[in-house]
């Protein structure tokens, strides 16, 4: 149990670092628009979810909080996408 | 005196959660003042779209994308001091515990140098909008993570597994709120 955790915290490292590198070389190359915003945003939820499930442990609690605090990383990132639109959508 | 079934009940649903419970309200608490900080963030560029694109392209975004990867290191240095005190390595937890606010420490100190940097510009809390927000929700997070580095050396001192877990859940909530942040403030917009 405590080995498997190990490596799933490892691996989920191992992820967000390489999600997080694309996210600056994606901002460095100045990928905006809305896909570009989508991608990072996307990126951003699933490293918070992998931290929720190998750093934080919510992978062995009950399935409501993991959908609770998932939905708060998903409201935020499409809040900031919808909010991230609308100056676009006006024109 | 409450035995531990009695306080799990008074708990409820907070008593299934790794760490004390008390703890988690002040997480669950943390978590919603930060969606409504960053609500106000995306609703307000929404309205003045120019002065936040222009306040973001005055930003570091490497910068923060450095500062990411030292929180995320320093959340799973965290997690596997977790791991190491459950199969009773106390001084590996310690060391990996030490390394963790180690990490708090530098992203503390990238962070002072960014905010000195933008004072230096001429960049400050009444420059607009943006900078006003930036420097308010960015400084809020900062003074959790100082807040994190105290807790993660006295759970360091004080090392029982429920310390340990109740510590670095708190940091844990530090992170993840960072690598929302982090995106919405520097790139998306």
């Amino acid at each position: 149990m405590t080995h498997i955790a190990a490596r799933r915290a490892t691996r989920a490292w191992i992820l967000l670092v390489l999600l997080t590198v694309l996210n600056m070389v994606a901002g460095q190359a100045g990928a905006g628009g809305l896909v570009g915003s989508g991608v990072v945003l996307v990126a951003a939820v699933a490293k918070g979810r992998w931290m929720l499930m190998d750093f934080l442990k919510l992978r062995h609690v009950p399935p409501g909080w993991r959908i609770l605090l998932s939905s708060w990383l998903v409201l935020v990132a499409a809040s900031a996408w919808i909010a991230a639109a609308i100056p676009r959508l006006r024109g | 005196m409450m035995d531990a079934a009695q306080e799990d009940r008074h708990w409820g649903a907070l008593s299934e959660l790794p760490g004390h419970p008390m703890m988690w309200v002040l997480i669950l608490t943390e978590v919603v003042t930060f969606g409504l900080l960053l609500a106000t963030f995306t609703v307000t560029g929404a309205v003045q779209p120019g002065v936040f694109a222009a306040g973001r392209a005055q930003l570091d975004s490497a910068l923060g994308g450095v500062n990411t990867l030292v929180l995320i290191t320093s959340g799973c240095l965290a997690a596997l001091a977790v791991e190491a005190c459950m199969i009773e390595c106390r001084r590996s937890a310690r060391l990996l515990l030490a390394g963790a606010a180690a990490l708090g420490c530098v992203f503390t100190a990238i962070k002072v140098a960014e905010y000195a940097a933008k004072v230096e510009a001429g960049i400050g809390l009444e420059t607009d909008t943006f900078f006003t927000l930036y420097f308010l929700i960015t400084g809020f997070h900062l003074l959790h993570v100082v807040l994190g580095i105290v807790i993660i050396a006295a759970v360091a001192l004080h090392d029982s597994l429920e310390n340990l877990k109740t510590g670095t859940a708190f940091w844990h909530m530090v992170d993840l709120v960072w690598v929302v942040m982090y995106p919405l403030i520097y790139l998306v917009g």
